[in-house]
């Protein structure tokens, strides 16, 4: 379930909501040690940046050569945290109460994200990610659909995109 | 009030709709479409403002944003006034508040103007040859002088209560400029598909088509073409046109900038609409159509009231359906001003005379003229006009073979100039394109590009409609073939095309005495043509020079009517060629743009980021003083009602060292190191040995730069063998995890260990004090948490208050402490329960004030306060945590050079000082011997300093050369009116032996 943010104004352009938190974890390992580690996790590892892979409910998305961010139902922490002990050289940190996360959607979506994002949004495939900056704050965006996004930042960073999104989300409900 | 100079029907203004606003607190009614100067010309106000220096009289001159002289200060209401606003570019809107500006006490009648009777001894350089001595005088006499007299109208007093919009646009062709040039290159590029975005400046997309509506297109009217165009491009789904909005800068690699006037129109202002909107756009292809800006003519007494461009008067008639005057006398070297002149005796306009410097005008001006009855004096100058608030006379005189002849006066209520076009080259400017000279059309034109641009039109020295959609068409094809398009080259059949072409002329030739002329090259700066030939004679040789002597183009317009002209005066009195003397280089912004656009979200709350904990808000409901550390905000002290800071803090010292505190350190940089090669290398960037740190115990440790000195420090937990939880100092988290990187990347990429910043990922509360255990206890399951089974400095991952919670015991107070990392989710909710379960053991929350007491009381070090960069471990006393046996580490080389090792250097220390009652002041410098001559030898300074409420007394650390060999050693510290002394000692006052922590 999402929650509305109750102070964003009501508009059929743009939506924003903060998604609850389930569990993501940064995953870093060699190229060799990628296929033993998708048979552990049960999930494809892509191997170019800013490509995901979904299975059974879990999500790799690839940040770096070396480096992805995973996504589980949080009553699957536990298993994922210890699914690669013994044998894989690897990190896998949790980092879910690291960040926040936002939903964004609706046909305004691309004009709120080029309030702070300098990258041509646009040419984000859908289902591919990216690391950027918002405003001046490091965030990992993923285009879910079309005229859907999610937008990450580290927790102390939230309040201060909230505000902008807000801002930029009245802006755009005015139609100026 | 009954606009008699409006033509009733005439004009794209909607007649049916009357606005009404005041100017100078008298009411005046324009028409919806007007801006304020076309409905003041309309009501027969040409007197809008005082000059800045002379205050001579001035009135409109243009029409659009080049415009001089018209700055009005507008309002809105409170915090919404503007000053230098340009009537020729805000649009009236109902309500709207104007006001002149730079005069006193009234338009009409200015004490001011005396400054035009002394303007003979106001001469190019007064400032620089008169403000020169005595030296005493320039803060009392010459400064404040300078101040009153510099600026135009008045800055703003309150704040501005309008937010601004910020946003980032790509595309692949931007086109500047909505004129034939700009339509026709914007209709090619959208054709091909290409993502085409068309700026224009004015609310009305159409350049000069606004003002030639009798040019037909496609054999339909300018307008009707107009309309046509513009209704196909937003079709087009690949096209933005945006009006009100000003490209105003042209930066790197085809990123320009826009601002977007989104309310200044407006008569309501919508609730939490922004009123200005900055684009940052990357655009694969620029197209500049910018068109060209006409140039006055130089004549004495160019600036009345009245006297204004030739384009401009043709604008105001056929966009604003406004004459600007009942008989008008023109004065011209160019082609185009005949036109304009016509276009106002059809309207019914009395034209009392065309006068052309040209002795050559095509025959069929001439004729045309004279079938309207006006009379044409070819071969003539201008060389004076009467009227002292509006221009009334012009006199004209016969020039044969270089002679000026006897003059005669043309009765005239507005004088229409032209001395021909200045192709608009600002943003090519802006990214160093060069110019070259065309001595033919008297211009520079664009020659060579550093970006991908193409520029269209009059901006390139082509002139007429034709010619313009011609050139656009084929600059909008060439810049969608870029992105891979294929675009087609219109081609416009285009009727009553008015080309033509003119003379570049300098000052007009005059039989006065030329040194009495007030002949105006810059309106707004009030620099002459003699101010130019001055500045000539007392040695100036580059425009750059001449432009600083005279200040001529440096006013807001940026010399965009006067820089040619200064040009072309400065190189006929040097005797060169106008491009040997150069021209000056136009700079951003294009033009006067609001602090509140380049602001736009950093304003207020977003000024810059505000990283807020997890505990933040129940110290703000608490009542703590904030204060900044690098982005963060941290509860500085918790102040109970009726306590200053000192109080405060010294009732959360003494809970502390008494009963227990607690303390929110989530800020603290956090980095999980993890991987077979984890103990490998951290014993290569930290000073400590880590290799036989077993699971479950901490270290504190160092980390140096390459050089030696201290660049952080932090306890360090290990977890696991392959896993290490690093904590790192607020401020130097995110420089730190760089510098891991830095060094795993490039020179040990063959270590399997990874980097994960965790600052984020945990909340912390830090509880300090002897009752610490006895609060925690009940809270944490399945742990003993006695000294034997968790003694100081272990690490263990258990419950508290039934979170998962990573538990530290450490001490940065030398009291009996710990550490409770939880997810930071339940940060606040952890806090609680603690705070809870304290109030039995008087537990009290403290800040960073207190945390750094209770560590200078026992003499720990706060990175960046105590060490400075240059400080190693051993001048801070930290040798004991450097690994002897460790074959190396970042900066251990560093270690051993011969001025690392040498006696002598600065060393951390301890100081009493002899009056306990006093605090030094941090970074207040010490002496050995404070009788000696000043400049005294510094020896040292003040690190940290603090009333100890532990001691009763004061206490201090400081950086002394030699420290530790002067233990007991009185030093001096010099203050403002006495100098103080203090005792050097170990710097560590409280429980010096660490019997506190061991409990």
């Amino acid at each position: 379930m999402t929650a509305q943010i109750h102070s964003f104004p009501r508009s059929t352009a743009v939506a924003v909501t903060v998604l609850p938190l389930e569990a993501r974890f940064s995953l870093r390992l060699r190229a060799a040690s990628r296929e033993a580690a998708e048979a552990a996790l049960g999930l494809p590892l892509p191997d170019r940046i800013g490509r995901t892979s979904e299975q059974g409910g879990r999500r790799a998305l690839c940040l770096g050569p070396d480096e992805w961010r995973l996504d589980v139902p949080a009553a699957e922490a536990a298993a994922v945290a210890g699914a690669l002990e013994g044998g894989i050289p690897h990190a896998l940190v949790e980092v879910t109460d690291r960040e926040v996360t936002f939903l964004i959607e609706g046909p305004g979506s691309l004009d709120l994200l080029a309030i702070g994002i300098a990258r041509d949004v646009r040419r984000l495939e859908v289902g591919r990610g990216a690391r950027t900056v918002f405003d001046g704050v490091q965030a990992v965006l993923v285009r879910e659909g079309e005229e859907r996004f999610t937008l990450a930042v580290w927790r102390s960073y939230a309040s201060h995109v909230e505000e902008l999104l807000r801002q930029g989300a009245r802006e755009i409900a005015l139609g100026l | 009030m009954s606009q008699p100079f409006r033509i009733a029907g005439h004009g794209r203004v909607d007649h049916a709709q009357p606005v009404r606003f005041t100017f100078d607190g008298r009411t005046v009614e324009g028409r919806r479409g007007d801006t304020v100067a076309s409905a003041l010309l309309a009501n027969g106000i040409h007197l809008m403002g005082r000059s800045f220096k002379y205050h001579r009289p001035r009135g409109v001159v243009s029409a659009g944003s080049e415009e001089p002289n018209a700055l009005i200060g507008t309002s809105r209401g409170p915090g919404r006034f503007e000053p230098n606003t340009r009537a020729t570019m805000q649009e009236v809107r109902q309500g709207l508040t104007a006001e002149s500006q730079n005069k006193w006490p009234s338009l009409s009648f200015d004490v001011g103007a005396i400054n035009d009777r002394l303007g003979r001894f106001i001469p190019a350089g007064f400032y620089y040859k008169t403000f020169k001595w005595p030296r005493s005088f320039w803060d009392k006499v010459y400064e404040p002088f300078i101040r009153q007299a510099a600026g135009l109208g008045k800055s703003p007093t309150e704040a501005d209560p309008d937010h601004y919009a910020s946003r980032h646009l790509h595309c692949d062709v931007l086109i500047v400029g909505g004129g034939p040039a700009g339509l026709a290159a914007a209709l090619a590029a959208g054709q091909s598909g290409a993502e085409t975005v068309l700026v224009d400046e004015q609310a009305e997309i159409g350049g000069t088509l606004l003002s030639e509506p009798g040019v037909r297109i496609e054999g339909q009217g300018a307008w009707d073409w107009l309309a046509a165009a513009l209704a196909e491009l937003r079709t087009m789904p690949n096209v933005r046109l945006m009006s009100r909005t000003t490209a105003i800068g042209y930066y790197h690699q085809n990123m320009v900038g826009l601002c977007e006037r989104l309310t200044d129109h407006l008569d309501v202002l919508p609730e939490g609409a922004p009123r200005e909107r900055l684009w940052r756009v990357r655009a694969g292809q620029v197209v500049l159509a910018q068109g060209a800006i006409e140039k006055p003519l130089v004549f004495d007494g160019n600036d009345r009231p009245g006297v204004m461009l030739a384009g401009a008067a043709q604008t105001f008639l056929h966009r604003f359906g406004v004459k600007v005057g009942n008989r008008v006398a023109v004065v011209t070297s160019h082609d185009s001003a005949w036109h304009g002149a016509f276009d106002l005796a059809h309207a019914g306009v009395k034209v009392a005379a065309i006068v052309d410097v040209r002795a050559e005008v095509p025959r069929v001006l001439t004729a045309r003229a004279e079938a309207l009855g006006i009379e044409v004096l070819t071969g003539h100058t201008v060389t004076g006009t009467t009227g002292r608030l509006r221009v009334a006379t012009v006199r004209v005189n016969p020039v044969q073979g270089g002679r000026v002849g006897a003059g005669r006066t043309i009765a005239c209520d507005a004088l229409l100039m032209c001395g021909g076009w200045t192709p608009s080259l600002h943003l090519f400017s802006h990214t160093k394109g060069s110019l070259a000279w065309d001595a033919e059309a008297g211009a520079f034109l664009p020659d060579r590009k550093t970006e991908e641009c193409e520029i269209a039109g009059a901006g390139r020295g082509l002139w007429g409609v034709a010619a313009a959609l011609e050139d656009g068409a084929r600059a909008g094809a060439a810049a969608a073939k870029a992105p891979g398009r294929v675009a087609g080259v219109g081609t416009f059949a285009v009727e009553g095309d008015r080309t033509g072409s003119g003379v570049v002329a300098k000052e007009l030739p005059t039989d006065r005495d030329a040194g009495l002329a007030k002949a105006f090259i810059d309106f707004q700066n009030d620099v002459t043509a003699k101010d130019i030939r001055l500045a000539v004679r007392e040695g100036m040789r580059s425009i750059e020079h001449v432009k600083r002597y005279t200040t001529n183009g440096m006013a807001t317009d940026q010399g965009k009517l006067s820089n040619i002209n200064g040009l072309m005066i400065a190189a006929d009195a040097l005797g060169k060629e106008a491009p040997a003397v150069g021209l000056t280089t136009f700079r951003p912004p294009y033009t006067p743009t609001t602090f509140g656009a380049l602001a736009n979200l950093r304003k207020g709350r977003h000024f810059e980021v505000t990283r807020r904990t997890a505990i933040d808000a129940w110290a703000e409901a608490t009542g703590a003083v904030f204060e900044p550390v690098s982005l963060w905000r941290r509860a500085w002290y918790f102040p109970q009602a009726g306590e200053d800071m000192h109080k405060a803090v010294a009732r959360e010292c003494r809970a502390v060292r008494t009963a227990v505190g607690m303390f929110d350190a989530s800020t603290l940089g956090k980095i999980e190191v993890m991987g077979p090669d984890a103990a490998t290398f951290l014993e290569r960037m930290y000073t400590n040995p880590w290799a036989k740190l077993q699971p479950g115990r901490c270290r504190y440790g160092l980390l140096l730069g390459e050089d030696g000195f201290i660049r952080d420090d932090g306890v360090i937990g290990r977890l696991a063998a392959d896993k290490f939880h690093v904590t790192t100092t607020t401020g130097g988290a995110a420089r730190v995890l760089n510098m891991m990187e830095d060094y795993l990347q490039t020179e040990w990429p063959d270590l399997d260990v990874w980097l994960t910043s965790t600052t984020e990922q945990w909340a912390v509360v830090a509880l300090q004090g002897p009752n610490a255990r006895k609060l925690l206890e009940p809270l944490v399951e399945g742990l003993d948490l006695s000294d034997d089974a968790f003694p100081h400095m272990a690490v263990v991952e258990c419950t508290v208050a039934g979170f998962p919670a990573r538990l530290f015991r450490v001490s940065f107070t030398g009291e009996l402490g710990f550490e409770v990392n939880v997810p930071a989710r339940h940060g606040r909710a952890l806090w609680e329960a603690l705070w809870q379960a304290g109030q039995a053991h008087g537990v009290v929350p403290y800040g960073t004030e207190t945390m750094h007491v209770l560590r200078a009381e026992k003499g720990f070090i706060i990175v960046g306060q105590d060490t400075d960069g240059t400080v190693t471990p051993q001048d801070a006393g930290l040798g004991w945590a450097i690994g002897k046996a460790k074959t190396d580490f970042v900066g251990k080389r560093s270690l051993a050079r011969p001025d690392i090792v040498a006696k002598g250097r600065k060393q951390l220390v301890g100081l009493l000082t002899e009056d306990p009652a006093v605090v030094l002041e941090e970074g207040a410098q010490i002496v050995a011997d404070p009788n000696q001559p000043i400049p005294m030898t510094m020896i040292g300074h003040v690190t940290s300093s603090y009333w100890s409420e532990a001691l009763g007394r004061s206490i201090a650390m400081a950086l002394v050369e030699g420290g530790r060999d002067r233990m007991g050693e009185v030093l001096h510290i010099p203050m403002p009116g006495r100098t103080l002394r203090a005792k050097v000692t170990v710097p560590n006052f409280v429980d010096p032996d660490g019997q506190k922590l061991k409990v």
